[in-house]
């Protein structure tokens, strides 16, 4: 969720509510949806909300919000735009992967310490969120004085600018805080910021650039030229945004804009000029879109009059004109910085939040339907009352594990859950002679740590951890889990085998095979199921004390006590009795 | 009537009219005086005998006293030798003491009573003994002799004997005990002897032996050793309550995949395929190959939603759309990937209105693990499919969730998320603290959502951690201590059972 900061100061005066006290900007920011996280070090709130109305990611943004709660503006404001004097040429050499640009001219700003602050951050919040990290769009601001224009020859008193791209060495500048003329390559391999941003455009055949008369100027989206670096006594600035969507560049710019006009700027158009045509920038259109009166009522499930429900999308930054038919239908007309609106009910949601969602009474929706629990679930609980009525304390562990744990540990090797007799046989289900948990891997490709690099084959490995961490508890130690296991399969559509397993051990200075077998063969009578032990082998367990758990005729497990090996190394210094099987063979 | 033994004998021994003490009833029954006096008190409740109660001295001898008792007081001894060793004359005191065979401090003894009690004098050395003493009229030495005996003796020779720490002097009670009406009465009807035992055993209970049997008396406020039985894992417990509240509510319980592919668990839910979330380090994608088998006009749909909206106004994401990514299969994120299963009608068959659903399973996400975060955790996921439905019905139905956990006060905080509007943050009152806490994410399905899937009504959700609704329920501080192979098994053993 973004986060802005936000000087207290700032909103009184962009409010002009000097009188409001700092408690109560908390409230009024909290209806609006905007969470008071804390204090930054020089004294401005932290502002969390949610990442939809990204042109309040700026005390101008969160100012303008405020003055529409307060009944201090309504409707759909645009500032008012002045013609263009500069274009930006779009040549045929610019990157493909990065072919948009857009952008305005902001004359007349003052920009003090607070304000050139609260611009920096805006940039970066935008980068960070609708700009996805740069990737998508990247802002460059600079002081206009700074630079020159081509004069473009068929209009002699315009400027322009040029965005285009080059090859990674093929020309120089100094970046901001540096003072190395620099290739744009050497720029990524050594300026602090060419280097966190190299990613973006180290893949590309040519480099993203924007040159004026006098030269290379900015090299988007990593970093500007140092010349036109913006300061407290720039006055007239140039806005660029480059992406990889016009749509969202357009949107990026116009928040700029809306926050610099705040502050008594005038916004300058720029024209693009692409290959295909010539566009004006910024684009201030207000779209519109339909919701019927009859809509609004359902979802907040209140009646309303009309004239509330205007007034609501007015008091919301909102215009709204009812169009009579039938049924009542609002044409509304959404402002250039609103992101948000994809569908006419997110015009509904302005409308409850402006009335005040809380404002609504309750009410237990009046439908009949019939709860119950999954077949599975119920079995799943049924199993584990009867385990904790033979004794064992119920766990629950993690399905991710790592592959020394599932298998090393437990001296199990991977792929040994089908025997060689039937590796190239028909049914990967049947597991019949393969070694329980033997299971190739179902691998997690980036894993927080190398303790969870794979979903867990079987569930004894997690309860021998357990008896490892806790050989400092009394003793017996008699555990249980019913849990999800999973290993590879290709067959699968998930291409992952899921299934729960039932498993427990006993650890206890007397554990034996017969424990283990006589808790087993209690819980199958519990469930009608009928148990036989075959002697079998597995790497976990001791040979001539290890039996296959075979129910109602099928192999679904493992039953015996733990190999010694196994203890030892799990730091244990008593006997474990063990058994493991697939749940789904009590259904 | 049944009595124990001990009591029959007692109430055999004792007489209607004569006191008998607990002594005398202890000779008389060959018990020992603590088994008569409990067997007193015992008959005395039931009315059987009174009892009274007077407060007697006795005078017991110490060893030392025992001692003159039997071989005569020092001094005695001394004035015996002398007379023999000096035939009435003075003799020196070595000789005499050496005579006498008295040793270590009975000699000191002996010296400062000879003289106190005129049975001579002590000069220069010499010891002379005076031959009218007499010392079998030494009214010390009788004393003891007949304290010895069991007589009494004379207050004022007692107290000597006591300064001289022969005797010590016991305040004790007498009990005198004689038969009430009722005894007499019970003994002329009868009594016989109950049998008392320490463990009831089978063959009592078949032989009917345990009518006739009183059972020895436990201290039955003694520490018993500790006893242990399994329990169901309190987090079991916590879902086990909340799938008890949702189906009495109407809901019915999803089940589906762990691993799943991204089609279900994101695209579906019209999240925008680069969304933050959706990126390389906040999922668990799988390396195993993608999902083949999609329903191709459910794939269609889909991404007409991102990239063109839904409805006449709607407008898509300006995100490109990759139908490999929807593929890729991941660990999922939420259960919601469930919900969009079943609300598709690929789960189990088209789904008419109303229904309601829910989930308490596990979901995974590539977060901090810290003692509040954990890599995975059980979400619990609801939904409700109705016509017509309102952000009221919404929140009544949050309020009556959460009142079956204490938490009242519900808040709703509008919140963005990509996948419902209206959207609400819930807020609760802790039941213990009082303060406002975090409880849930919920709100209304988008049309992007729910049309492609085929649903033409309104669906609310929310979702909850169950983790979180645990740590606030009992205040766990580190959930890994619950949670995990790192959990600790006396926390587990000792942690209240969920009522």
């Amino acid at each position: 969720m973004p986060v802005v900061d936000v000087q207290p100061d700032e909103l009184r005066r962009l409010t002009g509510h000097e009188d409001k006290s700092d408690e109560e900007f908390k409230d009024d920011l909290f209806a609006l949806g905007l969470e008071f996280e804390g204090v930054t070090d020089d004294g401005a709130f932290q502002l969390e909300f949610g990442p939809d109305r990204l042109d309040r990611l700026s005390v101008e943004g969160v100012a303008r919000s405020l003055r529409y709660q307060y009944g201090d503006a309504r409707g759909v404001s645009v500032p008012n735009t002045n013609d263009p004097d500069w274009t930006f040429v779009v040549d045929d050499d610019v990157p493909d992967e990065r072919p948009y640009v857009t952008g305005a001219v902001v004359r007349g700003v003052d920009l003090d310490d607070a304000a050139l602050d609260s611009l920096i951050q805006l940039q970066e919040k935008l980068h960070a969120t609708m700009g996805r990290k740069r990737a998508k769009g990247a802002i460059g601001i600079h002081d206009l004085t700074m630079l020159k224009g081509d004069v473009l020859s068929e209009n002699a008193s315009g400027n322009s600018i040029t965005y285009t791209g080059i090859e990674p060495d093929g020309d120089t500048f100094v970046a901001l805080d540096s003072n190395d003329e620099l290739t744009p390559a050497e720029v990524l391999e050594q300026h602090d910021t060419g280097r966190k941003y190299a990613d973006l455009v180290s893949e590309y055949d040519r480099y993203p650039a924007i040159y004026d008369e006098i030269g290379l100027f900015s090299f988007p989206p990593v970093i500007n030229g140092r010349r036109t670096e913006v300061s407290t006594d720039s006055r007239d600035l140039l806005v660029e945004l480059t992406g990889t969507d016009q749509w969202t560049i357009d949107r990026m710019c116009n928040i700029i804009c809306y926050a610099l006009a705040a502050r008594g700027a005038t916004i300058e158009e720029v024209e693009v000029q692409y290959e295909t045509g010539t566009v004006a920038k910024p684009d201030f259109e207000v779209e519109t879109k339909h919701v019927s009166h009859d809509r609004i009522e359902t979802v907040l499930g209140v009646e309303l009059e009309m004239d509330e429900v205007i007034d609501l999308f007015e008091r919301s930054g909102l215009d709204a004109n009812a169009e009579l038919a039938e049924e009542t239908v609002y044409e509304v007309s959404i402002p250039p910085y609103r992101v948000d609106v994809l569908h006419p009910l997110d015009l509904v949601d302005d409308v409850g939040r402006a009335y005040g969602f809380n404002e609504l009474e309750p009410r237990y929706p009046d439908v009949g339907t019939v709860g119950q629990r999954h077949e599975r679930s119920r079995l799943e609980d049924a199993v584990r009352t009867s385990l904790v009525g033979l004794g064992f304390e119920d766990l629950l562990n993690f399905h991710m594990i790592s592959e020394e744990e599932n298998y090393e540990r437990m001296d199990v090797e991977v792929g040994s859950d089908v025997p060689a007799s039937e590796a190239s046989g028909s049914s990967p289900e049947q597991r019949s002679g393969g070694v329980l948990g033997g299971g190739e891997p179902a691998s997690i490709t980036e894993p927080y740590s190398e303790d969870y690099t794979m979903l867990r084959t079987w569930v004894l490995p997690s309860l021998t951890m357990v008896l490892e961490n806790n050989t400092h508890r009394a003793y017996p130690q008699d555990l249980a889990e019913i849990g999800h296991v999973a290993h590879r399969d290709d067959d699968e559509n998930t291409r992952v085998a899921e299934a729960r397993h039932v498993a427990a051990v006993l650890a206890r200075h007397d554990a034996t095979y017969e424990d283990a077998k006589a808790r087993l063969a209690a819980l199958c009578r519990d469930f009608d199921a009928e148990l036989e032990t075959p002697v079998t082998e597995h790497p976990s367990f001791i040979d001539g004390r290890t039996a296959a758990v075979v129910i109602d005729g099928e192999e679904v497990g493992v039953v015996g006590e733990l190999h010694p090996k196994v203890i030892v190394d799990h730091d244990l210094e008593l006997p474990v009795a063990a058994f493991e099987f697939d749940l789904s063979a009590l259904a | 009537m049944r009595l124990p033994e001990s009591q029959v004998a007692v109430l055999n021994a004792a007489s209607a009219t004569d006191e008998r003490t607990i002594a005398q009833l202890a000779e008389a029954t060959d018990q020992k005086p603590e088994t008569v006096t409990g067997a007193v008190f015992d008959l005395r409740d039931e009315g059987l005998v009174s009892v009274t109660e007077t407060a007697e001295e006795s005078v017991e001898l110490t060893d030392e006293g025992v001692e003159y008792a039997d071989e005569g007081l020092p001094e005695v001894r001394l004035y015996r030798a002398a007379l023999d060793v000096g035939d009435g004359d003075a003799v020196p005191m070595g000789q005499v003491i050496g005579a006498s065979s008295l040793g270590g401090p009975q000699v000191d003894i002996a010296l400062s009573n000879f003289a106190r009690k005129g049975y001579g004098h002590i000069d220069s050395g010499e010891l002379a003994p005076d031959a009218d003493a007499d010392p079998d009229a030494d009214e010390e030495a009788a004393a003891l002799a007949a304290l010895d005996a069991g007589e009494s003796v004379d207050a004022d020779v007692l107290d000597q004997l006591e300064s001289r720490k022969l005797v010590v002097r016991h305040e004790r009670t007498i009990r005198a005990v004689t038969l009430t009406d009722e005894g007499v009465t019970a003994l002329m009807e009868g009594v016989e002897a109950a049998e008392t035992v320490d463990r009831l055993t089978p063959e009592m209970l078949t032989s009917g032996e345990w009518e006739d049997v009183e059972f020895t008396e436990y201290n039955v406020e003694a520490d018993a050793p500790e006893a242990r039985g399994g329990k169901k894992h309190i987090l079991r417990q916590t879902a086990d309550r909340v799938k008890d509240v949702l189906t009495g509510m109407g809901f019915a319980e999803m089940e589906g995949p762990h691993a799943d592919a991204d089609f279900w668990i994101n695209d579906c839910l019209f999240m925008p395929q680069d969304h933050p979330a959706r990126t390389h380090w906040d999922r668990f994608a799988l390396d195993v190959p993608p999902m083949e088998d999609i329903p191709e006009d459910l794939i269609d749909n889909v991404r007409d939603a991102h990239l063109n909206g839904v409805g006449d106004d709607g407008d898509g994401y300006h995100s490109p759309w990759s139908e490999d990514f929807a593929r890729a299969i991941a660990l999922r994120g939420h259960t919601t990937s469930l919900s969009m299963r079943y609300l598709s009608g690929h789960e189990v068959g088209e789904l008419e209105p109303p229904q309601r659903y829910f989930s308490v399973e596990k979901v995974y996400r590539n977060d901090t693990l810290d003692p509040t975060h954990l890599l995975e955790f059980y979400q619990i996921e609801g939904w409700v499919m109705a016509e017509d439905l309102s952000v009221r019905d919404l929140m009544g139905t949050f309020e009556e969730f959460y009142s079956h956990f204490g938490i009242t006060d519900i808040q709703f905080k509008p919140h963005y998320n990509p996948y419902t509007e209206p959207s609400f943050e819930l807020f609760g009152r802790h039941p213990e603290t009082g303060e406002l806490i975090e409880i849930g994410n919920s709100g209304m399905f988008r049309e992007e959502v729910l049309r492609p899937l085929g649903v033409e009504c309104d669906v609310m959700a929310w979702g909850l951690a169950l983790e979180r609704l645990l740590m606030l329920m009992y205040g766990f501080d580190d959930i890994r201590d619950v949670h995990g192979t790192l959990c600790d098994l006396d926390l587990l053993r000792e942690t209240e059972v969920l009522k």
